[in-house]
């Protein structure tokens, strides 16, 4: 079955809880967030359609759109040349999203269903009674982004400690510089100079170095 | 005699200052200083160091903790297996537990959730040890350096560090002449030292074999 058919069937079926067709590389519907459930339900329940697997739940951060989808993607924050954290005052805006790309293996045909909820409450019906997968998906999808499923058995960090502050791929997210004592900032690698103070060297191996000099010999 | 060999006789004619008791292991200064001490020209002392044995002992069975992070373990593996056989070195012996282990060869990328463990399995393992930085995250982050949020950028900020081998991920060939300089060090020598101007003169006479 063609995408714009799925999507006509789930328009007649759902109502207002399908919103748009999307044209995008995975063709599919937006739908409300509410009732993703039902809607992955029926999906996978009916036998015309038979979405008996979900291949991918991903989380979005639309950061730098607005609600219709116009604008375009702000830079990443990272660490610079010296491994400091770039900091940057600016506060993110745009929806965050989920898209869920759907295959049936009866008759070989894909769906994709997509998300928009608000950056402020990102709260989306948890798709996880109907697709056991989806669980573990889920929780990476809230570790990395921060995306809340309700009605998920065991919303937790999957990838990330527990103790972790914040959602990495977020767009606005600030690079940490350090995690319970471990250091993730680097060092300024142009100042670092061997220091050969400390460094005692046999007798023989000094008066090698002083009989070749330092241009010759192989460095290995 | 042909005059290739002629020239192989002359070429290994030690340098001035050369003293043969070296490759005894003896150490001929502190035989000196004793007969200066009792106050003798009689140098009737034979001294030796058993640091060197324990040395010798100590880098020939450099036995590494069985710990790999990421895609340069696979070339470790490597490194060990039949094609590249680790074990003629002596560092054959992959230890299941960090306590019977006198290297940590950190071979991949270093997170801040590893970082954790990584300290607490190199505080299990007994002195002395080594610890060889593997391939470019291990150094310094390597490609996450820039957006590795969870990278630790070197694992010398965790742990001492005695050898660095560059690359992404290193060849085991190159593995092979790390664990090499690891004994350099070991052996007390810097590594990547200079070897005597004879020995270059020599070398530059063997004809390149082709394989």
């Amino acid at each position: 079955m063609e995408a714009t058919a799925i999507h006509a069937l789930l328009q007649s079926r759902f109502g207002d809880a399908v919103l748009d067709y999307v044209d995008g590389f995975e063709k599919g519907s937006l739908v409300a967030p509410g009732r993703v459930g039902e809607i992955a339900a029926f999906l996978r329940d009916d036998p015309a359609l038979g979405f008996e697997s979900l291949m991918c739940l991903t989380g979005l951060d639309w950061d730098g759109y607005d609600a219709t989808g116009k604008g375009k993607s702000v830079d990443i924050l990272g660490y610079d040349e010296l491994g400091r954290p770039e900091a940057s005052d600016r506060v993110g805006d745009g929806d965050l999203g989920v898209a869920y790309a759907l295959y049936s293996p009866r008759h070989g045909h894909k769906h994709a269903l997509y998300v928009r909820v608000p950056r402020a409450a990102p709260e989306v019906a948890s798709t996880a009674g109907v697709w056991p997968t989806a669980a573990w998906h889920e929780r990476e999808a809230w570790d990395l982004v921060g995306i809340r499923f309700a009605g998920h058995p065991d919303l937790k960090r999957i990838l990330l400690d527990e103790a972790w502050e914040g959602h990495p791929l977020r767009k606005d997210y600030v690079m940490p510089g350090a995690w319970q004592g471990v250091p993730l900032d680097g060092r300024d690698y142009a100042a670092c100079k061997w220091d050969e103070s400390g460094v005692t060297l046999p007798d023989d191996v000094k008066r090698q170095d002083a009989a070749t000099g330092p241009e010759t010999g192989n460095q290995g | 005699m042909t005059q290739d060999r002629q020239d192989y006789v002359e070429s290994t004619t030690p340098p001035a200052g050369y003293d043969p008791r070296r490759e005894q292991c003896l150490d001929f200064h502190v035989e000196e200083d004793l007969a200066a001490m009792a106050g003798s020209d009689d140098k009737n002392f034979i001294l030796t160091k058993v640091d060197t044995l324990f040395d010798w002992a100590r880098l020939s069975s450099v036995w590494p903790v069985t710990f790999g992070l990421a895609c340069c373990a696979i070339e470790m593996m490597a490194a060990s297996a039949t094609r590249y056989d680790i074990d003629r070195f002596g560092a054959g012996a992959f230890r299941a537990t960090p306590r019977q282990a006198d290297l940590m060869i950190v071979s991949g990328t270093v997170t801040a959730k590893m970082a954790t463990r990584l300290k607490r399995i190199y505080d299990q393992m007994p002195e002395p040890k080594w610890v060889v930085a593997m391939g470019s995250c291990a150094i310094g982050g390597g490609p996450y350096f820039k957006y590795g949020y969870h990278v630790v950028k070197g694992v010398d900020f965790i742990v001492p560090v005695d050898v660095y081998i560059p690359g992404c991920p290193p060849r085991p060939e190159v593995l092979l002449d790390g664990l090499m300089r690891l004994q350099d060090k070991i052996r007390g020598r810097r590594g990547g030292s200079k070897p005597p101007k004879w020995v270059l003169d020599y070398a530059a006479k063997i004809p390149y074999v082709k394989r």
